[in-house]
């Protein structure tokens, strides 16, 4: 369902978004259009029934839902033994970020290495290959404790004195990086060869074919799933709690472990949701301009 | 904590008569007016065995015939031995099998369940009688779990490396200046942050094993735990030493039922006996050691 676009300003609908939309929303005659909201109200009131209906429904509603629990959590209060779920998101965000951009270079360099064909290169593309192999198989909890625990035990100076965030900054580049790698290098060889016969023609070098003809085009490719892997990125920056930091899922976890109330977990939901949502919908919108570009290109 | 121990003991007292044990409900109000003292509750042992007989409590069980106890993975010494609650050892295996012998329960009636101390508050019906997970009282929490009377009162204590700052610099001042580590969900946060009130953030770790490892790394400069706990993580890291453990504040451990279980009054008995019969102090002294050795500092 989040693949598919969004209902949008009907100016901003083109021909095959429209196509894809009156898919998803059937029927877009009137008497559709009676019937589709009829079946979604119904759907929705009879799982707001069986939610609000159940027996243990009270509770269920205060253990994850109540207000005060949830108001508290957002605040925080360390002098009772809980920390503000709200603080504690900047910590995710500024680990997202930080690990975002690394991630994006590192992946490109492996992806390009995996790509290039010169036999000196042959010892970095078998490295990069085992690399992209292990770093997708391995959990990445493993990694955030190797890290975290592994490079204080070395007792070097730099590598064994930083905070439980960049450790987990770190991992998350680590395993994320063979992801984006493989993203990279579907959205290359997705770039037709003859660009490169043509690029190449121009007397342009290999490098300078890569750079200014191929690359721009597979970017622009993988944008959308790019963005996919960075919302996905961006939950995972809890785990980074497992060593030691607070961040909002830590700070969730030690409110509802503090006074049992799991509606601190929600709190925290809300504020990846506020995090992740605009990012979809800058995907989708990525996703039409770069259409609306290529059926203007296509008129030249 | 201890002063809401009063009005706790008034609400179970009250669930367990608005759930209709008219037999348990006239015991429950006599040891309800003395929920803290052990004199008391050698009196009523002998009327408690009537109404708190193995047969009277069988509709109360989770499962009928069995009495089954609840507890983590893993557990640790010195409440658990070997990582095995069922083979009796450890001061929390021990204290579960003695309840249960109290309630007329032989050794192979006890049946280990695995509850995960943060599914432990979860709502819902409980897959066991009750927890025991060195889970700590507190008044919050007392309003979605119903919690015994204590079976360990508890101080909180500091491991460090030794040779590190503050195995010789813990004054008052000086304590505010340490990262500290502790384990998450346990009460040594609360009071780090409450009574020790540091200036930088601690670290909050999963397991008690991570902290451990935090300390070895030192990334944290002293771990924060219960006495009994501290004492034996300096059995397991070489070069740790217990700095010093912190006066009560009135914390302990209580057994955890679901919320409402009548079932409490019965164990409340039972443990009450063991306090009077001085089977707990004779488990105390068996698994959590005499601490008079480490000095008591202020927070």
């Amino acid at each position: 369902m989040q693949d598919l676009p969004e209902p949008g300003p009907p100016e901003l609908a083109l021909p095959n978004l429209a196509a894809r939309r009156s898919r998803l929303l059937g029927d877009s005659s009137r008497r559709g259009i009676v019937l589709s909201s009829t079946s979604t109200v119904v759907v929705l009131a009879a799982l707001v029934a069986i939610f609000a209906l159940a027996p243990g429904s009270a509770v269920v509603r205060h253990t994850f839902l109540n207000p005060t629990d949830m108001w508290r959590s957002f605040l925080g209060n360390p002098r009772a033994g809980y920390y503000s779920v709200g603080e504690a998101i900047w910590l995710n965000i500024r680990m997202f970020l930080a690990a975002e951009a690394l991630i994006l270079i590192l992946g490109l360099v492996v992806a390009v290495i995996r790509l290039s064909t010169g036999p000196v290169l042959v010892p970095l593309r078998i490295l990069a290959t085992v690399y992209v192999d292990v770093a997708r198989g391995v959990p990445l909890v493993l990694f955030i404790f190797m890290i975290g625990f592994g490079a204080p035990a070395l007792r070097l100076t730099v590598v064994s004195d930083q905070s439980a965030a960049v450790y987990g900054v770190a991992a998350l580049v680590l395993s994320y990086s063979a992801y984006v790698s493989e993203v990279y290098r579907a959205g290359i060889s997705a770039v037709h060869r003859s660009q490169v016969a043509a690029a190449r023609s121009l007397g342009l070098s290999q490098w300078a074919a890569l750079r200014h003809v191929i690359l721009p085009q597979a970017i622009r490719n993988v944008i959308p799933p790019l963005l996919n892997d960075f919302i996905s990125l961006q939950k995972d920056t809890a785990l980074v709690g497992l060593l030691g930091a607070i961040e909002a899922n830590k700070a969730a976890e030690i409110y509802g472990e503090t006074v049992f109330n799991y509606s601190s977990y929600v709190v925290a939901a809300i504020l990846f949701l506020v995090l992740t949502i605009p990012l979809a919908r800058f995907t989708d919108h990525l996703i039409r301009r770069d259409q609306a570009r290529r059926l203007a290109g296509a008129g030249q | 904590m201890r002063q809401m121990s009063v009005a706790a003991m008034a609400a179970i007292a009250v669930l367990a008569a608005s759930a209709g044990l008219a037999g348990c409900a006239s015991e429950g109000s006599s040891s309800g007016a003395s929920p803290t003292g052990t004199a008391a509750a050698g009196g009523t042992s002998s009327s408690a065995a009537a109404s708190c007989s193995n047969s009277a409590i069988q509709g109360q069980l989770f499962a009928k015939g069995q009495l089954t106890v609840a507890t983590d993975k893993p557990v640790y010494p010195p409440w658990f031995v070997d990582n095995k609650p069922t083979n009796g050892q450890g001061y929390e295996s021990a204290v579960a099998y003695a309840a249960a012998a109290q309630l007329g329960f032989s050794k192979s009636q006890v049946t280990w369940a695995y509850e995960p101390f943060d599914s432990s508050y979860a709502p819902g019906t409980k897959k066991f009688d009750f927890d025991i997970n060195e889970i700590s009282y507190s008044a919050a929490r007392a309003q979605v779990v119903t919690f015994s009377d204590s079976y360990y009162d508890v101080q909180q204590a500091l491991v460090a490396l030794k040779g590190s700052p503050i195995a010789s610099k813990h004054g008052q001042a000086d304590l505010k200046g340490y990262v500290y580590g502790d384990q998450v969900g346990t009460t040594s946060l609360t009071f780090i942050n409450s009574q020790i009130q540091p200036a930088r953030t601690p670290k909050v770790f999963e397991t008690l094993n991570d902290v451990k490892q935090a300390l070895q790394t030192k990334q944290i400069a002293a771990l924060v735990t219960d006495t009994p706990t501290a004492e034996f993580i300096t059995t397991e890291i070489p070069h740790s030493v217990v700095v010093a453990q912190f006066p009560s504040t009135g914390e302990h451990y209580g057994l955890l039922f679901a919320k409402g279980n009548p079932l409490v009054t019965c164990v409340n008995k039972a443990l009450a006996t063991l306090k009077s019969n001085g089977t707990l102090a004779k488990l105390t002294a068996r698994y959590l050691k005499d601490f008079t050795s480490v000095p008591t500092i202020k927070p």
